[in-house]
């Protein structure tokens, strides 16, 4: 009797298969959590054009001629560089045992460079060997700029008739937005993470038209170098130059700062 | 006892096979969770647009003032600023102040703008239109300027001047020229839609008859009255005529009508059914589909109905071409080939035919004027009982990525671009009947056009 009805006493039977199902329960919610909790950053990247912020951007609809809303833009000015408008002679502020009189010259000597760095005149060339690349604020004058959730681009217009930039801002400000809503950063390599600045200069015609799109300064990753240039050359027409500008075209040297 | 050992022996002689089916099945959860969770097609909703941070034109618009005394003023005024201050906000390129930000005094002519009143907050606008509309006699004379407020040595964008009828009509049609002008400088030359048209099916008639409106819902006037089913009207790139469809005695014919003679022009008839025809961009070509050799098949002929040619071969039913308006050289369209219905692409000659959409019910697809996307609708879960129904989806052809454009219920079909590539008219029976709805091409500000009756079948005018 006793031995009959161990048979269908199966307790030992539950114990393992019991112990693997509680563990393989647990591993997986743990694992679930791990997933949701360490990884949000890497599927975060893959919803659209790196977007920052609440901006959700889905990337193919870069060229839908939309302009986006505004995000918040990082403090341009927050890089300590003053421009590539002229190399700054490295100030060795390691004078401490001095009169505290030099101080305010090295002072003095930031004013100049900065007001020189409103010229018009093309920049790219500065007088020194020594090119801050990649560094580089916001340039003051006939210049713009805009922020891309990261990325920075901005521009600077030269061309006959005098500053067009002050003169035509309007015209300005809708050059730089054509522009923004029609790079694509899907285009660039998805390992690049951060990039040196590239300058594309290309020159628009009456009516409106970008030609002779060039690279002129690489930033030495060819995608962002193409995908960059191929924004310029998706566009049809910026509009026609406003009616009273005297020349026959303007030469624009637009930047990109790519940063994932 | 011995039982014991015997259980106990079973244990662990089968204890092995069980470990292994048991990590086995670990591995599986593994697997699965993996795919589950794995990035798959990027859809989500778009409210915002490319996300690159670039501002919006804050644009202030105060309502015109008087020029001269006359009585007729106040209410063609109020046509007037209602008329345009609803065309620049449905550009969906402005960011525009509201009204209550602005200063008391507003300018009616240059000379009368306070820069420091406009350019910092409250109103803190970038650009502010401005003007006066005087009624004299049977004529009235509008003058408009944008100024840009930020910039106060050269201010002047634009200046204009424009005469007509003093009627509402008129007026109304001045106040969109004005703002398809202030849209074409400020949105980067891609002209302003405010003249534009669409042309509908409704049926508030007692027939379903083709009828025509302005493109924010105003003046809807019908335009066929031939007491039959006319449906999908499409309307030629230079504006002069409409093709459509029509249910004749002997079938669906493709039908043609002519603005410029106010009536039907005569148009071959063939044989089967007859359905959808698109237009080329250059006006020269239709593309239809016919069931005259059997199947529903596409075929190209001429304007004129000449030259018919057919596309697709027979292996299940071709429908509803659209024409790739930026090079007129493919076309997309539905097929059933595999089963339910999905969108393709093919060359003007028939090659090439690819599939765009994986699964679920596409139909009605409409190439963007840009050449880069396509619009269409949706039921990626169809089937008996299962969620959701059609919607509007954006789709990138180059890369296949699409984007779900409208959620909030309703069948929502035949989509239709605008000619500026930033606004799709589509219909919707989310309020409870078909209507006409017009939205930005990201989802956003959807906006009912027609109320009346049931109102189908969306096509935008080419310009």
């Amino acid at each position: 009797m006793a031995a009959g009805t161990e048979i269908f006493f199966e307790h030992s039977h539950l114990g393992r298969p019991l112990a693997w199902s509680v563990a393989l329960h647990v591993g997986f919610a743990c694992f679930v959590v791990l997933w949701a909790v360490i990884l949000p950053g890497s599927r975060g990247s893959d919803w659209g054009a790196g977007g920052g912020g609440d901006a959700i951007g889905v990337s193919l609809v870069s060229t839908v001629p939309l302009p986006a809303s505004q995000t918040p833009t990082p403090n341009v000015l927050a890089n300590e560089s003053k421009g590539l408008s002229k190399s700054e002679p490295k100030i060795e502020e390691k004078e401490p045992e001095a009169i505290p009189i030099p101080d305010t010259d090295t002072k003095n000597k930031k004013k100049p460079a900065l007001s020189a760095s409103k010229k018009p005149a093309p920049q790219p060339e500065p007088e020194s060997n020594e090119v801050p690349f990649g560094q580089g604020g916001p340039v003051s004058g006939p210049y713009g700029t805009f922020s891309a959730a990261g990325a920075k681009g901005g521009f600077g217009f030269t061309g006959g008739g005098g500053d067009f930039g002050t003169r035509y801002a309007w015209y300005v400000q809708v050059v730089q937005r054509k522009v923004s809503e029609n790079w694509l950063k899907y285009e660039v390599d998805p390992r690049i993470a951060q990039a040196n600045r590239v300058y594309i200069t290309f020159a628009i015609t009456r009516d409106g038209r970008p030609t002779s799109v060039e690279v002129e300064q690489s930033s030495g990753v060819p995608s962002l170098d193409n995908s960059a240039v191929r924004a310029i050359q998706r566009i049809d027409t910026f509009g026609p130059l406003p009616p009273d500008y005297p020349g026959n075209k303007v030469a624009v040297e637009f930047w990109f700062d790519y940063k994932r | 006892m011995s039982r014991i050992g015997l259980s106990d022996s079973m244990v662990s002689i089968s204890a092995q096979p069980a470990v292994i089916a048991l990590v086995g099945r670990c591995l599986w959860f593994l697997l699965v969770t993996l795919a589950l969770t794995l990035p798959g097609q990027a859809q989500d909703w778009i409210r915002t647009g490319t996300g690159l941070g670039v501002e919006k034109v804050r644009l202030a618009v105060p309502d015109f003032k008087p020029g001269t005394s006359d009585p007729k003023n106040t209410d063609l005024l109020q046509e007037f600023n209602s008329v345009l201050w609803n065309d620049l906000d449905n550009a969906g390129i402005f960011d525009m102040v509201s009204k209550s930000f602005y200063p008391l005094d507003v300018p009616g002519a240059p000379p009368e703008v306070h820069f420091e009143a406009w350019n910092v907050l409250p109103p803190n606008a970038s650009m502010l239109v401005f003007g006066n509309l005087a009624a004299a006699g049977a004529n009235v004379t509008v003058q408009g300027w944008l100024f840009d407020v930020k910039n106060v040595s050269s201010p002047q964008v634009l200046g204009k001047q424009y005469q007509d009828a003093a009627t509402k009509d008129a007026v109304r049609v001045i106040a969109h020229k004005f703002a398809d002008e202030i849209i074409f400088r400020l949105g980067g030359g891609i002209p302003g839609i405010a003249e534009s048209r669409i042309y509908f099916v409704s049926d508030r008639s007692g027939h379903k008859e083709l009828w025509g409106m302005d493109y924010d819902g105003s003046n809807q006037r019908q335009i066929t009255h031939l007491g039959s089913i006319s449906i999908s009207p499409r309307v030629s790139p230079d504006g002069s005529r409409l093709a459509f469809s029509s249910l004749e005695k002997n079938g669906w014919e493709i039908r043609m009508y002519s603005f410029d003679l106010s009536r039907l022009v005569t148009f071959p008839a063939f044989s089967g059914t007859n359905l959808s025809p698109s237009w080329s961009p250059d006006g020269t070509k239709l593309a239809f589909s016919s069931s005259r050799g059997g199947e529903p098949n596409i075929y190209i002929m001429d304007a004129a109905g000449a030259n018919l040619r057919r596309l697709t071969s027979d292996k299940g039913p071709d429908v509803s071409p659209s024409w790739n308006r930026k090079t007129g050289a493919q076309l997309a369209f539905v097929s059933g080939r595999t089963g339910l219905p999905q969108i393709y692409t093919m060359e003007t000659d028939g090659t090439n035919q690819q599939r765009l959409t994986d699964q679920g019910y596409a139909v009605s697809p409409s190439w963007s004027p840009n050449g880069q996307f396509l619009t269409f609708s949706w039921f990626r879960k169809y089937g008996p009982g299962a969620p959701g129904a059609n919607d509007i989806y954006l789709m990138d052809i180059a890369s296949k990525q699409w984007v779900q454009l409208t959620h909030d219920g309703g069948r929502n079909d035949f989509p239709s671009w605008s000619p500026d590539g930033r606004h799709i008219v589509f219909q919707s029976s989310r309020t409870g009947s078909e209507q006409i709805w017009m939205m930005l091409a990201d989802g956003s500000k959807a906006q009912q056009l027609t109320f009346g009756g049931r109102n189908t079948q969306p096509n935008w005018s080419w310009k």
